[in-house]
């Protein structure tokens, strides 16, 4: 409850063109605070500061055909949450790791040798329904 | 006009209090001027003088954004990427064009602002930006 009052959320994007340029500045920020992230969770041998740009990128073109001003600022709140969670270190370096680093291929058991025997069809079947 | 360093030969840095006003407008054409000092005897009458300021971007820094540029977007090697390329034309979207400030922002450790970064469109503006940047880093 108290911590409901604390955070302060700014009023609503009037215009998408308003959408896109609040997108643009969180995205700047996030990408200001990579150095700072990398030191916090000493990813120097594990990632580049461009790889983890382009995960952020590709993070936030999955959302990039939604037109309606409302949802964006609520996907940029979430966007925002995280990234404080992240730079205050409230998370710890496996879910940095597994989350941003690894990618959407899937974790890290599959992408080690085990896995590398099986078909294509066992792939397909494992991650989806419809293939 | 005392403003003015008795140098004779030809100098490339334009002058601090020039700079501003004419870089905005020349920033646009994008043409590359050369900029002559009095030669510090005498004052020669304004018809004489040509003030031209220089804003013409290294060979270098044009070739360092243009390997990041390719990089970013993934583009083969037979793509050329010249200094007038604009940005959407290689294929790139607005998010891209951001990430690709701010990863050229990393590479010369400078600070983009935001008003400046709008005004992007092409790999000329970059080299451009860059340099106004690193000089006033530098200076």
């Amino acid at each position: 409850m108290a911590f409901a009052m604390r955070v302060k959320v700014p009023p609503n994007s009037a215009t998408l063109q308003e959408a896109r340029h609040r997108t643009f500045d969180f995205f700047r920020a996030a990408c200001r605070s990579i150095p700072s992230i990398m030191d916090i969770y000493n990813l120097y041998d594990v990632v580049t500061p461009s790889q983890l740009r382009s995960t952020i990128a590709a993070e936030i073109r999955k959302n990039a055909h939604i037109t309606n001003p409302k949802v964006i600022d609520m996907l940029l709140f979430k966007g925002m949450e995280e990234l404080s969670n992240i730079t205050e270190h409230a998370k710890q370096r496996h879910h940095i790791i597994g989350q941003y680093v690894v990618g959407n291929q899937g974790l890290v058991q599959d992408v080690a040798t085990k896995d590398e025997n099986i078909s294509k069809f066992l792939k397909n079947f494992y991650k989806t329904n419809y293939f | 006009m005392a403003a003015f360093t008795g140098a004779s030969s030809t100098t490339l840095i334009s002058p601090p209090h020039l700079s501003r006003q004419c870089l905005a407008s020349t920033r646009i054409s994008g043409l590359k001027m050369v900029s002559f000092s009095n030669s510090g005897k005498s004052n020669l009458p304004v018809s004489f003088r040509r003030l031209q300021i220089s804003c013409a971007a290294k060979p270098e820094t044009v070739e360092k954004v243009c390997n990041i540029v390719k990089k970013q977007l993934a583009l083969k090697d037979d793509v050329s990427v010249a200094g007038d390329s604009k940005f959407a034309t290689l294929g790139a979207d607005s998010l891209d064009t951001v990430e690709i400030v701010m990863a050229l922002e990393e590479a010369f450790g400078i600070t983009v602002e935001e008003e400046s970064a709008q005004s992007i469109a092409t790999v000329q503006d970059a080299a451009d930006l860059i340099e106004k940047l690193c000089e006033k880093d530098s200076a």
